[in-house]
């Protein structure tokens, strides 16, 4: 396999770029921008799923290459999950900021440069690119939430997102710094060499896992470093919320558990940090904390952003299980992100078709009758809640599935059944949309939530909705795949 | 339960105590002898003309990210100016990729008006 074709990907993300920045900047009239950024999104992330599916790695990769960035079958299942994810909101974005007089192209290309950002951070074998690449891609991120400047919900989550980003961040470069000084390594093979040859300065190296840790952990929203997630979701336009709930998420635990399981997977740092026990508790914090607070939530966009935190509880439930039993747990990761991406793009993408301009739905009473009255937008919303609720036969069901079933084999049964009572607390929040839906009708004085009619916006929840079946039908080729993934990371 | 964070843990409580103890010392042990003079905010010596909360212009801040951007090309190209003949084409190359980028940055912001003054 041509080394071209495995940078591909990244280059095609820059190279768009710059390009629509370009006709942002020369068009007079306006450019069908938002066809050109998800064609090309979607191009990169066929051109990983054709890498993946073929197989091995190419032999002739530079070392400038291979020094920083891994090309494995990991690194380019994210590129698929984060692809998937951008091109659908890219997509959503096309009708969207068009029908509230928001388009203007920085976005496309804040979503391209940012996704250029999460694909580093899904291949980074080293704590520099580990930093740049993060800082690549919530940079474009931070501006994407305050895209509609004239609000002050979305400055002020901008603002919060980025005070407490740029600490977390520092926390995290801290971490690094103290793990170079504890090993003499930056790659994660090299520090996992060290501690496992125990040549490492243990104190350095736990003090600065434990500060790697709490920058990542505030990247994936677990609580408590969730702080910022509910404000930074309601203020940002919907579709720029699509984006940061499942690309950015993705990335983040891509970087996550390459860090846990080769940085830190050695049986020593693990049994003397207690990182598995750590991010147990987190997870357990974050699956009731999340459900919980989402329970309460009169904002549908609120309800959301509680619902995502409460699912990167379930992925950590399944890193946890990761330390105990490898490679099966690592897929059963791999495969609920992949499912998460599309289930939620698919709910957001539901969220943005229930409103047109100055009709935008927004609280729960917005919904009522829309099922009655609108039955073909309201369907999606329908599978998408099913299936982040995760009921048989969608993705979500497999995900949450396989993900328990490694707690269970690793042993962590208690967290396993935390995780599935927390679970049936969210089902109350996610019937809810469908019972207000068919079953309520609206009052007499109340302002009706107009579905909006967009080519894109339907586009994006055919595509996500068949991806959320297929994913839901035939879940054994994709877990095969991200199993083989799992398996290479360990080498 | 994990004795080795124990270390961290005695650092974190030392230092908030010294931190809190300066401060509280300061407060009931310092003597307090205000006078107009000294309850103003303090600016360089000279008396407080107009709001302290002012609002800057967007147009400043705009002026001195391209300038950070620019200066940061600077820091970048020196380093590799006198390394050139050892990184060979490798590296001239790849500084070409990089004032590209810069350069498509620099069109795109000229052509929104980034450059000018007074719109």
């Amino acid at each position: 396999m041509s080394m071209w074709l495995v940078i591909a990907p990244l280059l095609l993300m820059l190279v768009s770029g710059l390009f629509i920045m370009l006709v942002d900047a020369f068009a007079k009239e306006r450019a069908e921008l938002a066809l050109v950024t998800s064609v090309a999104i979607a191009v990169a992330g066929a051109i990983s799923l054709g890498v993946l599916v073929q197989g091995g790695a190419p032999a002739d990769m530079p070392e400038v290459l291979t020094r920083y960035l891994a090309s494995d079958p990991f690194a380019h299942f994210f590129d698929v999950a984060i692809c998937a994810g951008a091109s659908l909101s890219v997509l959503l974005a096309g009708g969207y900021l068009r029908e509230h007089g928001l388009e203007r192209g920085e976005f496309y290309v804040l979503v391209l440069f940012s996704c250029f950002g999460a694909m580093i951070l899904a291949r980074a074998i080293d704590l520099l690119s580990l930093f740049v690449g993060l800082e690549t891609m919530s940079l474009g991120v931070y501006a994407m939430i305050a895209f509609r400047r004239t609000s002050a919900r979305a400055v002020e989550g901008a603002m919060k997102y980025f005070l407490l980003g740029s600490f977390a961040a520092a926390i995290l470069l801290f971490g690094s710094a103290l793990l170079y000084a504890g090993t003499g390594h930056t790659d994660f093979v090299g520090i996992g060499e060290m501690i496992a040859s125990g040549d490492a300065e243990n104190r350095l190296v736990l003090v600065g896992m434990l500060m790697v840790v709490v920058g990542l952990a505030f990247k994936v929203s677990a609580v408590p470093f969730h702080m910022w997630t509910p404000d930074a979701y309601e203020g940002a336009v919907t579709p720029a919320t699509t984006f940061m709930s499942v690309s950015v998420k993705a990335a983040a635990f891509a970087v996550f558990v390459r860090v846990c399981m080769v940085a830190l997977g050695d049986e020593s740092v693990m049994t003397a940090s207690g990182w598995p026990t750590a991010i147990a508790g987190l997870a357990v914090l974050t699956m009731v904390y999340g459900n919980v607070a989402a329970i309460v939530q009169k904002s549908i966009k609120r309800m959301l952003a509680y619902s995502s935190i409460a699912h990167a509880g379930y992925v950590m439930v399944g890193l946890v299980a990761a330390a105990e039993i490898g490679a099966p747990a690592i897929s059963a990761v791999l495969f609920y992100l992949l499912a998460y991406t599309v289930s939620n793009a698919l709910a957001f993408g539901s969220l943005v078709v229930m409103g047109s301009r100055g009709k935008e739905a927004v609280h729960y009473d917005d919904l009522r009758g829309v099922g009655r009255r609108h039955p073909m937008a309201a369907l999606p919303f329908v599978i998408g809640v099913l299936s982040l609720m995760g009921f048989p036969p969608t993705a979500g069901f497999f995900g949450k599935y396989y993900v328990f079933n490694a707690a269970v084999q690793a042993g962590d049964v208690w967290l396993a059944i935390v995780g599935v009572l927390a679970s049936a607390v969210g089902a109350y929040y996610y019937l809810r949309v469908i019972v207000v839906m068919f079953m309520q009708e609206p009052e007499e004085d109340q302002v009706l939530a107009v579905p909006m009619k967009s080519g894109y916006v339907a586009t994006a929840l055919a595509a996500s909705g068949a991806a959320v079946m297929a994913l839901g039908m035939m879940p054994g080729w994709f877990l095969d795949v991200a199993i083989e993934a799992a398996r290479q990371l360990l080498g | 339960m994990f004795p080795v964070y124990l270390p961290v843990l005695i650092l974190l409580i030392v230092a908030s105590a010294v931190a809190l103890g300066m401060f509280t010392a300061t407060s009931l042990a310092g003597p307090k002898k205000p006078t107009p003079e000294k309850m103003l905010p303090y600016e360089s010596g000279s008396n407080t003309t107009g709001a302290s909360h002012l609002r800057m212009s967007v147009k400043f801040y705009l002026t001195a990210i391209l300038f950070v951007v620019f200066d940061i090309e600077a820091v970048f190209l020196y380093p590799w100016a006198s390394l050139f003949r050892e990184l060979g084409w490798f590296g001239f190359v790849e500084m070409l990729l990089f004032l590209t980028i810069l350069g498509v940055t620099l069109v795109y912001a000229w052509k929104k008006g980034a450059l000018e003054w007074e719109k």
